[in-house]
């Protein structure tokens, strides 16, 4: 008991939580503490990478007498630096998780009732090839969907799906970030790091950076605002941490930030405040610009915005005078509305136009380091097209993330042609989706699903087959190269063996490849993989480097102004940085960012938005028993003079319906938002028994919203649900 | 690795269907990091190659030539007449001023 009061004592002061908020303690798992001890006592200390998201932290493993003790931020990562997150320090608890799937599984009674049969890894492996040949016979490799996320090991998925011949791999980008990719992409060929450390002046729509992800970089740009060095200026319907922290907070109408930025570009190019020397050099499409903002005045977006016209001059001046240590912050989940991507695009053409581009301060293109590549056999390519049609209705997306939910609607209309097997590796579609209802729907026309995660998510409740993934304190992954302004080579590597009956996803993969016949396509080992990796590490004794420190790190200095040269070519279109972008005028789409307003919710209803706090980033994080205790449930944020028009009380049970859905849960009546929104963060209301924590309590915002999606990119557009609200 | 000899007749047998109909990306990946970049790598003498090296007009231009070397030798002396066009699909599609959307992660 000793024991795991201190690391849970530790854990709390690290995450920064107050001994009252601590008081109601629970200690779980002693069982699992038990059964996870070795024989031989040993103390050490193994350098790894977090993976409880993608920031790749590097972290040290205390490991006493078999157990995962503690876990260190590792200094010598120049991102992560000396700091863990809350989730981070609480990955601890994601290996000793009571619910944790401790043997594969078979399911028993009908989808999602919850009745499982433990089995062996050969039944396993043996009942899913079975399925998957059955229906490659019958349908054709096509017919099956492989989706997966973000992850050290979800190479090996992807292959996987690709040497089984289908086209039919899809991605969390369209759910997350994909339209701020394209957009920076489109415009600079690359998406760069934005220096947040250095910069003077900043930009944020929505982005809510000081309490959505806490990382390193959430520290350099609270550090930078409380000691006054930086002005941070933020835009957001709800008064958030960031709101707080900011020098200025506009509650802007939802939905209408790119008229607020075009009227920038308007004021900055008018009052000639632009970089003349840069935009000269580097950009191409200036002059088209300039006359394609003129319409979009200040006083035209203070109607749209609700921002005061004179207010969005004095930004735009401001921004321009701080240039090149001044940036507009492009955000990391940009799945907001159906002209995300545009909004974006202006995002980054205010960037470029003000020439913070590869300068202290500004943006920073990614620095990259090198390292070797393991050759596995390649595969025949898959023969058809894909099925959610990216070439035909987004021609310039990424075609290796796929488009979700369009791919979801073509599935549910069997056209262009049927899906009939869905394979899933470390995915929650069933709360990452918008329509919780289609994607249940969707789940009800496969004649298999087979689910590859460490925890028993929802999707995973509701799949045939499920495989328990080794946790990734458990595991030894592919090398990663961090590309930033301090680049990094990290390193995973196992740091006790797992305490249940779980496998590295490789070794998931190579069972069921060997059943399907395409075994030779994953013929090698994680340190065979590993060592072709660390070969090319220019370092000596790479290998013996890595696995002592966890990380190389060059020389840990950024370097600012490699791409300024006279004859550096951008990975675009004209070799240029392209304001105006005839590629996406050829792909039909508008060139320069032109505004449309967005649908406003009608008097009884209301806009949902949603959002993250740092200890629930993603949706798998709330049943953790460490971050469950900083909350327990989520509530609907509401402003109190609906709330009185609607007699709801702060407290009271709520039923929010959209034309899809409806959930129940605690209204909190509050000043910090807009009247015409509400608020509901993301991750509660689990359909999993296997997350007990979370199991039915509170809701899931995937319950509630519609699907739409922007128009460019697909990204979802996940804040244009309009919902009722009345007491339960 | 004991699969190796397997592999590359196998990859012969695969690639020449596929060469005739437009070439594979996947395969051209292959065979690019096997071979060119067997000698086109940093700290190696050839001048290092990456598929950003070209536009991709200019890769275009250059696998129609045909020419390695420049031009002292036939290129399809040093990658076998199978695997060119799967390596001018690999390079192709990711030129210098092809569309490449960058993801996160995969
Ligand atoms: S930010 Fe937190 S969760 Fe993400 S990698 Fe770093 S420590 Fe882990």
């Amino acid at each position: 008991m000793g024991t795991i009061r201190m690391d849970r004592r530790l854990f709390l002061k690290a995450a920064g939580v107050t001994a009252g908020a601590a008081a109601t303690t629970q200690v779980a798992c002693l069982s699992y503490f038990k059964k996870g001890r070795s024989a031989a006592a040993e103390n050490r200390e193994v350098p790894t990478t977090c993976e409880l998201c993608p920031n790749k932290c590097s972290a040290i493993a205390v490991v006493e007498g078999g157990l995962v003790k503690k876990l260190n931020p590792n200094p010598e990562n120049p991102k992560s630096r000396d700091m863990l997150c809350a989730r981070g320090n609480a990955a601890i608890k994601q290996v000793y998780d009571p619910d944790r799937i401790k043997k594969p599984m078979i399911r028993m009674g009908a989808r999602g009732e919850g009745k499982w049969k433990e089995v062996s890894w050969d039944e396993a492996f043996d009942f899913a090839a079975k399925k998957l040949a059955e229906v490659k016979a019958k349908h054709g490799p096509e017919a099956s969907l492989w989706s997966s996320t973000e992850g050290f090991q979800e190479v090996f998925f992807k292959n996987l799906g690709l040497a089984f011949g289908s086209p039919n791999l899809v991605r969390h980008p369209t759910l997350c970030l994909a339209s701020v990719n394209l957009a920076y992409s489109a415009t600079f060929g690359t998406v760069p790091s934005f220096d947040l450390l250095n910069s003077r002046y900043v930009i944020m729509s929505g982005a809510n950076r000081f309490e959505s992800i806490i990382t390193p970089d959430t520290m350099d740009l609270i550090g930078g605002v409380m000691e006054r060095k930086a002005k941070l200026i933020y835009l957001d319907p709800r008064f958030t941490v960031t709101a707080a922290k900011a020098d200025e907070w506009y509650p802007i109408k939802p939905g209408t930030d790119l008229a607020f930025i075009l009227a920038m570009i308007h004021v900055i190019i008018k009052e000639n405040r632009h970089s003349k020397d840069f935009v000269a050099a580097f950009t191409t499409g200036f002059d088209e610009l300039a006359e394609h903002v003129k319409q979009y005045t200040p006083e035209w977006a203070e109607k749209e915005t609700e921002i005061p016209a004179k207010d969005i001059s004095r930004i735009a001046r401001e921004f321009a005078d701080a240039a090149p240590r001044s940036l507009y912050y492009a955000g990391r989940r940009s799945s907001w509305y159906q002209n995300d991507f545009q909004m974006r695009r202006a995002q980054a053409i205010l960037n470029a136009i003000i020439g913070n581009w590869d300068q202290v301060g500004g943006m920073v293109p990614n620095a990259k380091l090198p390292k070797g590549e393991f050759l596995f056999m390649p595969w025949d390519e898959p023969k058809a097209p894909r099925v959610d049609e990216i070439e035909k209705h987004f021609p310039l997306a990424a075609k290796g993330d796929g488009v979700y939910l369009k791919l979801r609607e073509n599935v549910l209309s069997g056209k262009p042609y049927p899906i009939k097997a869905w394979m899933v590796y470390k995915q929650d579609p069933m709360n990452a989706m918008p329509d919780q209802a289609k994607t249940l729907k969707m789940i009800e026309g496969m004649d298999f699903i087979g689910v590859i995660d460490v925890a028993m998510s929802d999707m995973a409740w509701y799949a045939d087959v499920v495989f328990p993934e080794s946790a990734y304190l458990e595991r030894t992954d592919p090398v990663e190269v961090m590309a930033g302004i301090w680049p990094a080579v990290v390193y995973r590597q196992q740091v006790v063996k797992p305490i249940h009956d779980t496998k590295p996803n490789l070794e998931i993969v190579q069972g069921l490849a060997k059943r399907l016949g395409l075994s030779d396509y994953f013929d090698y080992t994680i340190e065979q993989w590993v060592e072709a990796e660390f070969k090319e590490l220019p370092i000596p004794m790479a290998m013996e480097h890595m696995k002592k420190h966890g990380v190389w790190a060059a020389s840990g200095k950024p370097v600012y102004g490699k791409t300024l040269t006279p004859d550096f070519r951008f990975v675009t279109k004209t070799g240029k940085i392209e304001l105006f972008s005839q590629r996406l005028q050829e792909a039909g789409y508008d060139p320069l960012p032109a505004y449309t307003a967005p649908v406003q919710p009608p008097d009884d209803r209301f806009r949902l938005i949603l959002g993250r706090v740092g200890y629930f980033t993603h949706a798998n994080q709330t049943n953790n028993v460490w971050l469950n205790e900083f909350m327990k449930e989520n509530d609907l944020w509401i402003n109190p003079k609906p709330a009185e028009r609607l007699g709801i009380r702060n407290g009271a049970l709520v039923e929010v319906a959209s034309s899809v859905g409806k959930v129940k849960l605690k209204a909190r009546v509050t000043e910090e938002i807009r009247p015409d929104c509400v608020f509901m963060l993301h991750g509660f209301g689990k359909k999993s028994k296997l997350q007990s924590l979370v199991y039915n309590v509170g809701a899931s915002d995937a319950v509630l919203l519609e699907t739409a999606w922007d128009k460019v990119s697909g990204n979802a557009a996940f804040h244009e649900t309009f919902v009722k609200v009345a007491n339960a | 690795m004991r699969n190796t000899l397997r592999l590359l007749t196998l990859l012969a047998v695969l690639a020449a269907p596929l060469a005739a109909e437009g070439g594979s990306d996947t395969k051209g990946k292959f065979f690019f990091k096997k071979t060119c970049k067997a000698c086109h790598a940093p700290g190696t003498p050839a001048k290092e190659i990456t598929p950003l090296s070209k536009t991709q007009a200019q890769w275009k231009a250059y696998f129609a030539a045909g020419k390695h070397k420049k031009g002292a030798e036939k290129l399809d002396s040093v990658l076998k007449p199978e695997q060119v066009k799967d390596v001018q699909t690999f390079l192709v599609n990711h030129a210098s001023d092809s569309p490449q959307p960058e993801t996160c992660g995969g």
